[in-house]
């Protein structure tokens, strides 16, 4: 016993707080694990949206602006429009429920839809 | 509408299909699997679009519906024995 409690008051290391005056200021000004600041800009929004709807194969480039609606403009069907939300959806990083993938039918309800995500990325 | 005891999907529930079979396909970890989970529901749904019989509607739905109970077991057991390196059609490297 006399000779753990020796050993214990050798080892002991003294306790200190850590300083932080320099870095805590940096600290706080990143919020780890915080999403929401990096969010995007309604700008980045549209010319993301516009990019992957004129990579879609069966898109004619020169026709798609931001108002532009997916099958009464596009010529696209309803299968097209599932995928083309599904290729947004892979692009800013989002879950899109099936409630609300139903009603975005054209690039203005898309960017719309996106920019307001606090998710997208 | 109703023939054989099955009910007709609706145009809801069919794209719903639709959009689950591509968000399984997107699950497996091996390239060559997504790829082609992605590509057969692409061109399965293409093959049976202009189908109007309301029997092989609910037939063909059905079907789907039992691919997509396989796509989810499959993706679940591929994730166990996942490729250790990715394949070289995912690499970004520029082409040389």
């Amino acid at each position: 016993m006399a000779l753990r409690t020796a050993v214990l008051r050798h080892v002991r290391i003294p306790v200190q707080t850590l300083t932080l005056n320099g870095s805590k200021q940096q600290l706080w000004s990143l919020r780890f694990m915080s999403s929401h600041d990096d969010h995007i800009t309604k700008a980045e929004v549209i010319e993301r949206v516009l990019s992957v709807v004129k990579s879609f194969p069966k898109v004619d480039p020169a026709e798609v602006t931001p108002e532009v609606h997916f099958q009464k403009d596009l010529g696209l069907d309803s299968l097209d429009n599932v995928e083309i939300v599904m290729a947004l959806e892979e692009e800013f990083k989002l879950e899109i429920p099936d409630k609300e993938a139903d009603k975005i039918d054209s690039c203005n309800l898309a960017i719309e839809y996106i920019s307001n995500h606090p998710m997208a990325s | 509408m109703v023939s054989s005891g099955v009910a007709a999907p609706t145009r809801t529930e069919i794209l719903g299909l639709y959009r689950s079979l591509l968000r399984v396909a997107r699950d497996f970890c091996d390239y060559n699997i997504r790829e082609y989970t992605k590509r057969r529901t692409i061109d399965g749904f293409r093959e049976n679009q202009n189908l109007t019989d309301a029997n092989s509607i609910s037939s063909a739905y059905l079907e789907g519906k039992s691919q997509l109970a396989v796509a989810k077991r499959q993706s679940v057991v591929y994730s166990l024995y996942a490729p250790k390196v990715k394949s070289v059609m995912e690499l970004n490297t520029p082409t040389i």
